[in-house]
This record gives structure tokens, C-alpha cells and sequence, in this order.
């Protein structure tokens, strides 16, 4: 079981990392900002190229290293998962490797090229793109969080007849392998922290939501597409998740009131969890990706987009204390990340984290 | 509508924003009684301090060419005949234009033919 969950982990990210410099923006390149005129400059086709052939080389031989490894006499479930996700980190680990690598280069190529000397920086916004966002409305986060507190109610009302040992973890089978003596506070911690995680994903769908929309002055059409589906296609993604999280937590919570409940079909669940998280991962990378990927642009000479790269700390993290914005479009993947200059931004993905470290450890 | 600025040009971001909202109203683009963007979510847009925007609403309130309404933010004026201390107010900021033109040698028919060649551009771009 656990052997067939870190395989399948091991192939999304394989799959994923692999793609990468195919779903990005199309006028970042390895997290350098090349002007529209330039994006199909030979030298770079190549580099995405050399990326793409060089991860999915290594992927491969350390995959089939891991299999052999893992078929091998004597190995217990705890090595494998050990095993496994160290290999998963050096999978990614490997991917940002290369990726500093070709930044460089791109970066270089840029600076020999003189590609923006010449070039007007020029930024571009419609006062209307904001009646054109298609983001979910915050209410819909009400939902988790009413079947959250009806499962902490529920597990109120049936407190006499909990088990004294409540679980505290559980295992890939589904089954838990970590207990705590019984108390009025444990037996609502599971829901507990996942409201707590509820409410910090409506905060940072509620920040995202207020972050710029950013449109390239040179292709208009195409990062408009791409920044309303990646607005669209994130918030629909994020709330299936928490739809998801929110599902497998109660149901750990009622198997721990009922322990027949679900009988027979225990491994099922945390699986095909896991297999609809990963799924709907990966639709939601490909579906970004392509957002913004059309036909050649005849772009408006002597002009092009603001250069961002002095923002971008190593091409990797985003630092401008003039924008406003708490969430961007991430450079390298498909996704959001952190202005770093905004303290608002820590205090979402932070404060909830330490919240719910503190409370388990104390 | 579409607003550009450059961030390297001498005329200020602030300056930009005002003077393109204006032409934005002139060619009707935007109508009286459109609210602009909040000052945050056209500042997160443009990538560019709030500052910035708030300075350029805060002008175009003061030319009267916007109201600040509390709770619905920027909405655009209603006018249908100009006042005299506006007319004044025009008149006093063309005169230096008009009289450096003057100066570089423009005669009064090249004048009013380019005034007018502006009015049509701006109403129909």
C-alpha cells in the first residue's frame, strides 16, 4: 500500500517538474522576463529543451533505482515511506537545480542580446477587467465550515460514548496509529484544526482575490486569458481541496465515534483522496498552462512589458514593496506565491500554521 | 478601457493616470456615474504604489471631473454646462500654451486648425 501511494506521488511530480518551462507564463523563461519578440529565440527553445530531456532522464533512472530498491527482500512499509519521499525531494531539488542553472544562462542571454535596449518599458490595465474575474465569491468557504462545526456538535453530543483513546494520527491504510487519553479539548482537536485551516485558506482566497491583475502590454489577450483562468482555475482548485480535506477529516472523526462505520472499504478513502487531490493538480497546472499559449502575436514595435526581474529575488521570490498585491503569479510553476515585501501575507500562511504547532505540542 | 503608463517617461505615473482617465470621459469611453477601481485594486493592477493612484483620484476630484463618495469610491462627475471659475480655470492653463505656439511661430489659422484636429482625435481614437 504505501510502496503504490509513493509511486503515485513520485510520477505527479515527476510529471509535473518535467513540464514546467511549458506551462509558465510564455514570456517568462526561466524566471527571466524576455520581450514578446523574443520568446522564440532559438537559444531558449533549447534551453526548455535541455531542461526538459535532463529531468526526464534522472526522474527516470532514479525512479527505476527506487522500484528495484523497493522490490527488494526485507523492506518494511516505514523504509520505504522514508525512502521515498527523500527521493521525491531529490527529485525536486534536482528540477531547482537546473533550474538556477538555465536561469543563469537565460539571464546571461538577455544581457548579450541587448533585447530590451531600445525598448519602451510600458504597463497596461482595463479599468473593466475587474467585472471580468471569475473568482468563486468568498461565501462558498461558509460550506466546509458549517459541515465542521456540525461534526464538532455532533462529536459533543456523543462524547460519552468516544473510546478513551482518541486517535491522533493516522496511517496510509486509513487506519490511525497514534492515540491520546480522552479529554473534552482532544476530542474535537481534529475538527478543530481544520477549521482553523478553513479559515486560512479563505483568507488567502479573499487576498488573492484583491491581488493585481497583471495584463502584458504587449500581448493584452494572452495574459488577460491567463491571469483570469489562473484566477478562475486556482480558486475552483482550492476549494475543491478544502471540500476534500474537509471530507477526510470528518470521516476520521466519525470512524473514531463509530468504529464500524465504513468498515471494508478503510484504505479506500485515504487513497482516493489522495488520487483526486493529485488529479486535480495536475488538470489544474495543464489547464492554466495553456491558458495564455495561442498563435504568434504581432507585437506593437519599440515597446515592452515592465521588467520585473529586479524584483525577483534568484528569479524564485517576489519582493516589491510598491505593489500592493499579497499573492502573484509565481515565476517558475504554476501558481502563487508570496510578495515578500507584505507583511499581510505571512500573517496568513503563518499565524494558522504556529496556531495549530502550538496546540499540538502543548 | 485600457490604461497605459510608462514607468520611464518624465511626466509623473500620477499625471498619467489623471490624463488618461480624462481622455478616457472625453472620447466616452468612460460615462458620468462609472465608479472607478478602488485605489488599492488599481494600484495591485498597475503594480504601482497606492500613493500613486490616490494622488491622481485626489487631482481629479479637485478639477471636479470626479467625486470621492464614501463606500463607492471614485464615481465620475455629471456635467452639462461649465461654470465660470472652470472657464476661467482653462483659460488661465491654455494661455501659456497658446502663447509659446505663438512665439514659435504658429499663426492663429495653424492654431485653430490643430486645436481642432486634436478635439476630432481625441472624440474619435
Amino acid at each position: 500500500m504505501s510502496l503504490s501511494i509513493i509511486l503515485t506521488i513520485f510520477v505527479f511530480i515527476i510529471g509535473l517538474q518535467i513540464a514546467v518551462p511549458y506551462l509558465v507564463k510564455r514570456t517568462v523563461i526561466f524566471g527571466v522576463t524576455v520581450p514578446e519578440q523574443f520568446i522564440n529565440n532559438d537559444n531558449l527553445k533549447l534551453f526548455k529543451k535541455r531542461y526538459f530531456v535532463s529531468m526526464l532522464a534522472i526522474s527516470i533512472v532514479i525512479m527505476v533505482a527506487f522500484l528495484v530498491w523497493a522490490l527488494g527482500s526485507n523492506r518494511d512499509d516505514q523504509q520505504i515511506v522514508i525512502v521515498g519521499t527523500m527521493m521525491q525531494f531529490g527529485v525536486i531539488l534536482i528540477s531547482l537545480s537546473l533550474y538556477i542553472y538555465f536561469h543563469a544562462k537565460t539571464k546571461q542571454l538577455k544581457k548579450e542580446s541587448k533585447w530590451t535596449e531600445n525598448l519602451k518599458e510600458v504597463r497596461l490595465t482595463d479599468l473593466s477587467i475587474r467585472s471580468q474575474d471569475e473568482m468563486l465569491p468568498s461565501y462558498v468557504y461558509f460550506l466546509p465550515m458549517i459541515i465542521t462545526l456540525g461534526v464538532i456538535c455532533y462529536t459533543i453530543f456523543q462524547y460519552d460514548i468516544l473510546p478513551n483513546q482518541i486517535p491522533t494520527h493516522w496511517g496510509p491504510s486509513g487506519e490511525p496509529d497514534a492515540f491520546t487519553k480522552k479529554t473534552p479539548f482532544t476530542a474535537i482537536q481534529l475538527p478543530l484544526f481544520l477549521l482553523i485551516m478553513q479559515i486560512m485558506y479563505l483568507a488567502i482566497h479573499i487576498a488573492t482575490k484583491k491581488s493585481g491583475i497583471k495584463l502584458s502590454a504587449t500581448n493584452f489577450q494572452a495574459s488577460r486569458n491567463r491571469q483570469l483562468g489562473l484566477r478562475k482555475y486556482s480558486s475552483w482548485f482550492t476549494f475543491v481541496v478544502v471540500l476534500l480535506v474537509t471530507m477526510l477529516f470528518s470521516y476520521f472523526q466519525l470512524t473514531m465515534i463509530h468504529s464500524n462505520l465504513f468498515s471494508g472499504m478503510k484504505f479506500l478513502i485515504p487513497f482516493a483522496f489522495l488520487v483526486l487531490v493529485l488529479i486535480g493538480t495536475c488538470v489544474f497546472a495543464i489547464k492554466v498552462g495553456r491558458t495564455d499559449k495561442g498563435g504568434p502575436v504581432k507585437v506593437e514595435g519599440g515597446i515592452t512589458d515592465i521588467d520585473e526581474d529586479q524584483y525577483w529575488k534568484g528569479g524564485l521570490f517576489y519582493f516589491n514593496k510598491n505593489d500592493p498585491s499579497i499573492f502573484v503569479e509565481k515565476r517558475f510553476g504554476v501558481g502563487w506565491t508570496l510578495n515578500m515585501a507584505n507583511p499581510i501575507g505571512y500573517f496568513i500562511v503563518l499565524i494558522p500554521l504556529v496556531i495549530i504547532l502550538l496546540i499540538s505540542f502543548l | 478601457m485600457l490604461i497605459r503608463i510608462e514607468t520611464e517617461s518624465e511626466i509623473p505615473i500620477y499625471t498619467q493616470l489623471t490624463n488618461q482617465i480624462i481622455e478616457g470621459i472625453a472620447k466616452g469611453s468612460l460615462k458620468s456615474g462609472d465608479a472607478l477601481p478602488s485605489v488599492r485594486a488599481f494600484a495591485a493592477d498597475l503594480g504601482v504604489n497606492m500613493h500613486t493612484v490616490n494622488k491622481s483620484y485626489h487631482e481629479l476630484e479637485k478639477k471636479g471631473i470626479i467625486q470621492i463618495v464614501p463606500k463607492s469610491g471614485a464615481v465620475i462627475s455629471h456635467y452639462d454646462s461649465i461654470d465660470d471659475s472652470t472657464m476661467n480655470r482653462i483659460s488661465d492653463q491654455l494661455r501659456p500654451y497658446i502663447a509659446e505656439a505663438l512665439v514659435l511661430g504658429l499663426d492663429k489659422e495653424k492654431l485653430l486648425e490643430l486645436v481642432s484636429s486634436l478635439v476630432d482625435d481625441i472624440k474619435t481614437k
